[in-house]
């Protein structure tokens, strides 16, 4: 079931009008219930794996707390790191390992006859994944306290709106929520209309209509010019950014109109000036989960220069790894590490003027736009044909290439959802207006302009796939 | 109890100071959008599917020869070559699930002062494809639209407005092709790219074509209800053509023998009439693709359909 669909609007009114029409004491029923049929949706055996990684975990917390010796402690969170791992690794990326492999095998000329697996992904494994590891984690460091409550953790890893693609959140924030008695609030409801809303207009008006454009020039390289190839590189990186960052809006809204506070997944990215701080925006519960549970336990930054370095890449090599099982994908969290190394080898300017901070600004998005090629592309060949068109000179501006063969009216209206993109930086970053009217005024120009300029396409969120 | 209270206070005060006036305004915002935008833009464009599909239903020509089937009629036959009684209800999409709906619909209209009806045949059988949802949401409370849409027919199709989220695009861009005819020939129905494509990306389609297996493959339940509606309706006659295909179509074609079965099972019918153009090898620089001509390819095809059909006996007007 996608956020954005009418199912999924049927859906949410009904399971929020049973929220408030129930008790609290059975609150957590109805939600994990709603949760198992949100998932379900997609593809129902797959519950089965989500059940497994639960009750491990949930057991794990309880023997983790129960311990007094560190080391018998140590074994319960590997055990659960295991099987949490383990059905990352088998799902996710056994299939990969095979290829490559197969890929050595071949060069000595050996036959691998390792069978491969004829799996679906399930839909937002890595993200649920690492927030059950974050549960056992926490719990392990003590910051934690075990949760009894069997039906209450597995609303924790399961709790629809951030199901299957975040944000990733800590047990600290959720689990607390998850036993509190939410009232209907106006103040919640409110913001969490205006995230919704805001959210549906990113992912159905603007990130949609980038798709066009970007899907027909990666469909057809070979018809493609310097131009086009540059536009659907910043089509995409603007695209991505709508598609996930109108997912997390959305997740965050839902949540809001029951009383829970999910954290902020996207803190506008783009105005990062160095590529350091756009980690502090960009996808924000993956990147503060790598810092904490992985960053922090190689040693951080208390560390000589060269094992930080050596830290920084680990990182982003395995962050690139998560996104998905693929070369191009650790290609482009490898570049994602070169560039932060590279900038710490610059100092920082303390009070910069407003041209500097535009030209950084500029920078990152390039830097950015050049390693998102990476990501969309299918295959190291197709990253690298996409960018020898980008650094090539052919700047013919035949109409039917520049507008990648979708027209001029399809190409007009991609403009136009950029302008739209640049107006939504001009709204209140908490979403939160001065008051109600011009909070109508938003909520009805936004749906109104959702009514007569989304797309049709129903396309699933980019993240879905992770 | 003063939870509660403070909790149906706080629903009452989002109702009425948000939901309610929010929901107002953008409804009737929306509704008079949508009211002009049907009047203007839907049905003030012939090319246009949701105008087609309406104009079947509700306008009674008793004059009008229809033009009815697939891309493949929409993109072959030039009505105003043919004549003035002639519109083209060629949809982009669809197959005969859809034409035998436009077949009932005429075939319900009693004064109709010609009795024949045009239909193209597309040679890979009789198959399910609606085709675009916004051919049909102009028209989609009409119990034999929702029959036809299945269950591909979805609540908020009924919904007054809400139905034509994320379609108003589809509309503008037929209308403004209409308006513009820039790159499209737009009349009568007929909608027809004028482009005349390089040799080099004809090429690329002719190998992509000689790649690729077509069959001609039957859904037997439409099958018999196609024969059944053709039976049934005695009184109307029934012009089936196969327009052009680009000889490359049948490089990799599997049973072609089962093709030729089935346009003689057709002959064979006492009020059909099938006109086979399959095998008349047109130039490549009167197609679009390997299966659709382009302006100049449907003005020639039009021209000699035009010819063979002065053998049938097509004015019969009371």
């Amino acid at each position: 079931m996608l956020f954005n669909s009418f199912g999924f609007l049927y859906f949410f009114i009904v399971v929020t009008a049973l929220y408030f029409f129930i008790p609290h004491k059975i609150r957590w029923m109805l939600l994990l219930a709603a949760s198992c049929f949100f998932y379900m949706f997609f593809k129902p055996e797959y519950i089965l794996i989500l059940a497994f990684t639960i009750v491990i975990d949930y057991y794990a917390g309880i023997l983790i707390e129960k311990q007094i010796e560190k080391r018998k402690k140590k074994k319960y969170l590997i055990m659960s790191l295991i099987a949490n791992i383990g059905v990352l690794a088998i799902f996710k990326y056994y299939n990969f390992i095979n290829g490559n492999i197969t890929g050595l095998c071949n060069l000595f000329r050996i036959h691998n006859s390792i069978p491969y697996l004829s799996i679906v992904l399930p839909i937002g494994l890595s993200f649920h994944t690492f927030q059950a590891m974050s549960y056992t984690i926490e719990v392990y460091r003590g910051k934690q306290k075990a949760e009894t409550h069997f039906g209450i953790y597995s609303l924790y890893v399961m709790f629809y709106p951030q199901l299957v693609a975040g944000p990733i959140e800590r047990p600290q924030n959720i689990l607390p929520q998850l036993h509190k008695e939410n009232k209907f609030s106006f103040e919640n409801a409110l913001l969490g209309s205006n995230l919704i809303i805001i959210g549906l207009f990113k992912k159905m008006v603007i990130a949609d209509r980038l798709a066009v454009y970007v899907n027909q020039v990666y469909h057809n390289l070979d018809t493609s010019t310097t131009l086009s190839a540059w536009m659907a590189a910043i089509f995409f990186s603007l695209q991505i950014y709508c598609d996930f960052s109108g997912y997390s809006d959305i997740a965050r809204g839902t949540a809001k109109f029951m009383g829970y506070d999910l954290m902020l997944n996207f803190d506008r990215p783009y105005l990062a000036r160095s590529i350091t701080e756009f980690w502090t925006r960009w996808h924000i519960s993956l990147s503060s989960w790598f810092k904490d549970y992985l960053y922090i336990s190689l040693g951080g930054n208390r560390v000589s220069k060269l094992k930080w370095c050596r830290n920084i890449l680990i990182v982003f090599l395995i962050s690139g790894l998560w996104h998905g099982a693929s070369i191009t994908f650790i290609i482009w969290g490898a570049l994602h590490g070169i560039y932060v190394l590279i900038e710490s080898l610059f100092p920082k300017m303390t009070a910069p003027s407003p041209v500097i901070k535009l030209v950084g600004q500029l920078k990152v998005f390039v830097l950015v736009t050049i390693a998102w090629v990476f990501f969309r592309a299918a295959s190291i060949d197709e990253a690298m044909h996409m960018l020898k068109l980008m650094f090539s000179t052919d700047f013919s501006l035949n109409m039917t290439q520049l507008a990648a063969g979708k027209g001029p009216f399809n190409l007009a209206l991609t403009f136009l959802a950029i302008v739209f993109l640049m107006l939504t930086y001009f709204l209140p970053r908490d979403m939160q207006f001065k008051n109600i009217k011009s909070n109508v005024v938003f909520l009805t120009i936004t749906l109104f302009l959702l009514f007569i300029l989304s797309k049709d396409a129903q396309g699933e969120f980019i993240y879905f796939q992770f | 109890m003063h939870k509660e209270n403070s909790s149906i206070s706080n629903f009452r005060k989002y109702v009425i100071k948000i939901l309610v006036p929010v929901l107002l305004i953008v409804g009737m915002i929306s509704a008079a959008f949508c009211f002009l935008f049907e009047k203007k833009i839907i049905l003030a464009n012939e090319n246009c599917g949701a105008y087609k599909i309406n104009r079947i239903i509700n306008l009674n020509d008793p004059t009008e020869i229809p033009i009815i089937g697939s891309s493949r009629a929409e993109a072959s036959f030039i009505p105003e070559i043919l004549g003035p009684n002639y519109f083209n209800y060629g949809l982009e999409g669809t197959q005969e699930n859809v034409m035998l709906f436009f077949i009932k619909e005429e075939c319900k209209k009693k004064n109709k002062r010609s009795s024949v009806i045009i239909a193209n045949i597309d040679l890979d059988g009789i198959n399910t494809k609606t085709g675009d949802i916004a051919n049909y949401l102009y028209n989609s409370n009409d119990p034999e639209v929702k029959k036809l849409l299945g269950a591909d027919y979805k609540l908020q199709y009924s919904i007054p407005f809400v139905k034509y989220v994320g379609q108003f695009e589809n509309y503008l861009r037929y209308y403004l092709n209409n308006r513009m005819q820039l790159t499209k020939y737009s009349k009568d129905g007929a909608f027809i790219d004028k482009t005349v494509l390089p040799q080099k990306m004809i090429d690329d389609l002719i190998k992509y074509r000689r790649e690729h297996q077509d069959v001609f493959l039957h859904e037997d339940k439409l099958k018999k209800e196609f024969f059944k509606t053709i039976n049934e309706n005695k009184g109307r006659y029934f012009v089936f053509v196969v327009p052009p295909y680009h000889s490359c179509y049948f490089t990799n074609y599997k049973n072609p023998e089962d093709a030729k079965a089935f346009v003689n099972e057709l002959r064979a019918l006492a009020n059909v009439r099938v006109f086979d153009f399959s095998s008349v090898i047109y130039p490549d620089s009167l197609f679009i693709n390997t299966t659709h001509l382009n302006y100049n390819g449907a003005v020639r095809f039009t021209k000699e359909f035009k010819d063979s059909l002065t053998t049938v006996k097509i004015t019969n007007f009371k």
